[in-house]
């Protein structure tokens, strides 16, 4: 059978740079296969990806060596373009390959160029978006879908061109949790109706089962390639390369079970066939714990009543919110895209105000007060850090609030050193902050904020776009802060940042709070987090099988647990 | 938040060519801004607003009404300062340049209002098939209508950035001169930053979907001069016959204005 | 200026014309509000942006500069002055890239990171260059369509773009140049070095543009000043005269000489 892709002692190597980003690639991938890439940031996967087009060498310059053959053709003697129709490139960001009126032209974008006849583009218009489940959305306008349909939107836009293979670098980072789980049934079914050969980039362990084959990454070299279930029970290979191993696998392989399973059925049974128990003693210690911490909050430093706020366009985006936080809480605001999570802490230090109601900042009306005083005593690291980054060294960039905020000129390297000591980037303070990772960025967004020391931090979705181990490293990071005293309020998609870090849960729905309580409770509230589209927690149903346990991380089952 | 203007109705502008769209824009500006007299920009300005009312451009002219005013009164006020006359009326204004000022607010509101109505019932795609159908090249149309299509997005990304750059304590008002034009740096550098690590992700995406990989590309939208077209083009040539016209028989000029 | 047709077969240049529009269009229209008050020197950032983004990416941000006032336009004041608008503008971002390092001793011989005193020099030159250029060509197309005196506007379009330009764009420059080389998008090395123009006479064609743009702006404000008693910034409606488009003429062909020859 002919090889759907050979990779022949590929290594690449970005100009201007001195270390090979591709290090003697070799693989084939056969027609028909589902060939999951996953390794930590910075592992070479985008690139790997980029060269399976001919993006690499004819669109980025650097130096190629080796051989990419896509379907008999060699990347190096055909231009991008011109494998538009054998191979399908879905890319990361999905706002940036949507440029078109209406959802039918996005898609008719690529057969265009192909000069179709408008008949057979209809077609192909017609059939793409239906295998991705937006039929009828032909004439809406892209920028008002949710982002897991404009995901879907980019797919059927490359569907379109009917390749046979289909490249998707992490389709997924940017979604909500319902929307991921979209996007895998797409792919699965793709493979199933269309034979469709499939290479996805992808973070998301859980979703990579269905995959025929996975290669791990990492510093540019394939460190394995074998099937999920080989691979996914090497927990400790997993997060050496930036993964995060399934829960439950890894539950039993630090308690050094025979029986290492995948799902949580497959986890139910090892624990049976183990024997084990779980000590009621132990659990209820954990919350009485959760308790003690919750009677040392401070006095109250944020209290809504009743806030209401309405966009321009007549969107109402908050309807009726009330709230305390306390000085020392860590607060996690979840819920689907457009609940209204980012409104609502946008009104906190005084970016929006209050259609209705108000909003008090230690006891202030923030309509009596205005931004830049709120800014000091409200620390805010909005999601994307490259929307505020500007200047040309690390220092300039963490030094230009407390500036703004008139701080004595004399105290500002110091605050300045301890905002960048705390976020681990004193060695970078000359670099120029582009130089930086993503996720060395958003720390660094971080530190400028906390150069001000203000009181609460507020964070907008802190681990997009990490891996494994930058995400760790992050919520460490906040974790370290709220033990110092900042009261934290983050917003996120990230369930298992939520499930091991925050206090507290507070779960919004259309524009209301629909619950609001301590995270163990929120999170084991099966009902209201399907009502917010949200999914459980493994650990979670794990306990809730085995009895009314509702266990936030694996280490904490494993305290619990009597071999 | 929505910043496209773009409105998906059927109504018979809509269906139009998108050269007779073009060419209706342009004749509204030729028209609106050609006499001096506020009686004849008030008659321009209603076929105008008509157009706006059968294009079912409302919503979007509706949201900006507020605005339209300000501009109308603020433009009104100080072109007619600009301006002298011979008829005082009171105090120290005259009759003349308060018409001319009139006039130029209704002017200057027509012309946005056009503009507005323009964008309303156009596709991106459609400007860039008229552009091709005029003659110019594919690549030229396809970045305008993409700059056409990312100017409002670039908006977002201002006020996005805006705000994270206030909550850090950057305050527009305030200082002198230069001082204060320095201030846009933190504002600026991070709109174009950001725009510009979009150039190398969609020109990826476009090369990757076969971006002028054929010497003539197809389009799903047609266009085509039906029927309708021709008569709308024959009748605005005819307006615009009239009215210059009109014009070059002195009719519409403010007596007595001096500029 | 062949490179200003061969530019459109690279991919990302085509992407960096709608970008430079777009960012144009987008940093112009919140300011437009401001440009009916007239006579008022309209203080817009955007005035910087086709001199930093003309010098990064060369004719992609002429063309782009030119689309972005259209579309700026399309906002409000579309209309037969657009079309002046838009030449002046892509000669606007144009002249930049076009003198840089070709002013001989004036040139700083050095890349584009503003750090040298003869760099901020050589930027400030091509600012003031770049202004005059578009405040010449806009005033004059203005007057030859009999809609605006020549002096009034033409100050005024050259002291609004020269103030940003000035002030903010050798900043903008060190912050953008290096990131710009590092994300492969300096416009030097996104084209083949065979397609952009070898330019006949780089030297003469510089000096050309600058004695056509500077002397086209004088002898239009001294014609329309003095023949004409037009006032500089002065407001007003109409034409001060045909011996304004006369006089200029010949300095305009000379600077179309120069971008011919550069």
């Amino acid at each position: 059978m002919a090889k759907a892709l050979q990779v022949r002692n590929l290594s690449f190597q970005y100009k201007g740079t001195d270390k090979k980003v591709l290090n003697s690639f070799n693989f084939d991938v056969e027609k028909g296969e589902l060939l999951a890439i996953m390794g930590p940031s910075g592992a070479g996967k985008t690139t790997l990806i980029s060269t399976l087009n001919g993006l690499i060498p004819h669109l980025i310059d650097g130096k190629l060596e080796g051989e990419v053959i896509v379907d008999g053709w060699n990347t190096k003697e055909h231009e991008t373009r011109d494998f538009a129709t054998k191979v399908g490139m879905v890319f990361q960001d999905f706002e940036t390959q949507l440029f078109s009126t209406n959802v039918a032209l996005e898609v008719a974008f690529g057969p265009e160029n192909l000069a179709l006849s408008p008949g057979e583009i209809l077609r192909r218009v017609r059939e793409s978006l239906r295998s991705v489940g937006l039929e009828g959305f032909d004439e809406r306008e892209p920028a008002t879908l949710s982002g897991g349909e404009k995901q879907r939107l980019v797919i059927a836009s490359v569907l379109a061109m009917e390749s046979n293979l289909l490249c998707l670098d992490e389709p997924t980072s940017e979604l909500d949790p319902m929307g991921k789980d979209d996007i895998f049934a797409i792919a699965r079914r793709l493979k199933e109706s269309k034979s469709i050969t499939m290479i996805m980039v992808e973070h998301n362990i859980e979703e990579v089962l269905g995959a025929d084959r996975i290669i791990l990454l990492k510093g540019g070299k394939i460190i394995a390639m074998a099937p999920p279930k080989t691979i996914l029970r090497e927990v400790d290979l997993l997060r050496e390369t930036g993964i995060r191993p399934i829960p439950i696998t890894e539950l039993f392989v630090r308690c050094r079970s025979k029986y290492l399973p995948l799902t949580l059925r497959e986890g139910l049974e090892s624990f049976r066939k183990e024997g084990w128990g779980i000590d009621e003693a132990r659990y209820l210690s954990l919350i009485e714990r959760d308790s003690l911490r919750a009677s040392r909050y401070g006095r109250v430093l944020i209290e809504v009543r009743g806030l209401e706020y309405v966009y321009e366009g007549g969107l109402a985006a908050l309807k009726g919110i009330d709230l305390q936080i306390r000085e020392g809480e860590f607060v996690a605001i979840v819920g689907q895209n457009g609940s209204g999570k980012t409104t609502l802490i946008k009104h906190f230090n005084g970016l929006l105000v209050p259609t209705k109601g108000e909003v008090r900042i230690e006891g202030v009306d923030v309509r009596q007060t205005d931004i830049l005083q709120l800014a000091g005593k409200i620390g805010f690291v909005f999601q994307n850090p490259d929307h505020q980054i500007f200047a040309e060294k690390v220092i300039d960039e963490v030094s230009f609030g407390p500036r703004n905020f008139g701080f004595p000129e004399k105290g500002i390297a110091e605050r300045v050193d301890r905002a960048l000591a705390a976020v681990d980037l004193l060695d970078s303070t000359e670099a120029d902050p582009f130089s930086l990772t993503k996720a060395e960025r958003q720390r660094l967004a971080v530190a400028s904020v906390l150069a001000s020391a203000p009181k609460v931090i507020v964070l907008d979705e802190p681990t997009t776009g990490m891996d494994y181990q930058e995400s760790i490293k992050m919520m460490e990071l906040v974790q370290e802060l709220n033990k110092r005293g900042h009261t934290i309020v983050m917003v996120t998609h990230t369930m298992w940042v939520v499930s091991h870090y925050a206090h507290r849960v507070i779960v919004m729905k259309d524009g209301k709070m629909i619950r609001d309580g301590k995270t163990r409770q929120i999170l084991s509230d099966l009902d209201g987090l399907r009502e917010a589209s949200l999914k459980p927690q493994q650990m979670v149903e794990f306990g809730r099988a085995l009895g009314d346990f509702a266990f936030l991380s694996l280490e904490e089952c494993r305290k619990c647990l009597v071999p | 938040m929505n910043f496209y203007l773009y409105l998906d109705k059927k109504t018979p502008i809509h269906r139009l060519d998108p050269r007779t769209k073009l060419f209706l824009l342009i004749s509204s500006f030729i028209v609106a801004t050609i006499q001096q007299h506020p009686i004849f920009a008030l008659i321009v300005a209603m076929p105008i607003f008509a157009h706006g009312v059968l294009s079912g451009s409302l919503r979007n002219i509706r949201r900006i009404i507020g605005l339209l005013v300000a501009i109308g009164i603020l433009a009104a006020l100080l072109w007619s300062i600009q301006a002298k006359g011979v008829t005082p009326l009171f105090w120290k204004f005259q009759v003349e340049p308060l018409l001319y000022g009139i006039s130029t607010g209704i002017k200057i509101d027509s012309m946005i209002v056009a503009g507005i109505i323009f964008l309303s019932t156009t596709k991106n795609e459609e400007v860039a098939i008229g552009l091709v159908k005029l003659g110019l090249p594919y690549s030229f149309s396809f970045a305008f209508c993409t700059a056409l299509r990312l100017a409002p997005t670039i908006m977002g990304t201002a006020r996005m950035v805006a705000q994270a750059q206030k909550s850090r304590g950057l305050d527009l008002q305030g200082g002198g001169l230069l001082s204060r034009m320095k201030k846009y740096i933190p504002l600026l550098v991070p709109i174009f930053l950001t725009t510009l690590r979009y150039t190398n992700q969609l020109s990826m995406a476009l090369e990757s979907k076969g971006f002028r990989a054929m010497e003539k590309r197809t389009f799903l939208l047609e266009a085509r001069f039906k029927a309708r077209d021709y008569w709308i083009t024959l009748g605005l040539l005819l307006v615009l016959a009239l009215v210059i016209f009109i014009r070059i028989k002195g009719y519409g000029e403010i007596e007595g204005l001096l500029l | 200026m062949k490179d200003v047709i061969s530019m459109w077969k690279y991919t990302k240049m085509v992407v960096l014309v709608a970008v430079t529009a777009a960012v144009y269009a987008g940093t112009a229209i919140p300011f437009k509000g401001i440009q009916i008050v007239p006579g008022f020197a309209e203080l817009r950032p955007a005035g910087a942006i086709p001199v930093v983004f003309g010098l990064l990416f060369g004719p992609a941000g002429a063309w782009g500069s030119c689309i972005g006032n259209v579309i700026a336009d399309f906002f409000g004041t579309l209309g037969i002055g657009s079309l002046p608008g838009a030449v002046g503008n892509f000669f606007f971002g144009f002249v930049g890239y076009k003198v840089w390092g070709n002013m001989g001793w004036l040139s700083s011989k050095a890349d584009l990171n503003i750090r040298t005193k003869r760099q901020v020099f050589e930027y400030i030159l091509v600012a003031v260059l770049s202004s005059v250029t578009v405040a010449f060509i806009i005033a004059w197309g203005l007057e030859l369509l009999k809609l605006l005196p020549f002096a009034s506007i033409g100050a005024v379009i050259m002291t609004n773009n020269l103030l940003f330009s000035i002030a903010i764009g050798p900043f903008l420059l060190l912050l953008l140049y290096p990131r710009a080389v590092k994300w492969g998008l300096y416009w030097r090395e996104i084209i083949d070095n065979e397609m952009v123009s070898r330019a006949i006479m780089p030297r003469v064609g510089a000096l050309c543009i600058w004695v056509g743009a500077l002397g086209g702006l004088i002898m239009g404000f001294l014609l329309s000043t003095g023949l004409y008693h037009g006032q500089l910034f002065h407001f007003a409606k109409g034409t001060t005269g045909s011996g304004v488009v006369l006089g200029v003429l010949p300095f305009l062909l000379l600077f179309f000489l120069g971008c011919l020859l550069s």
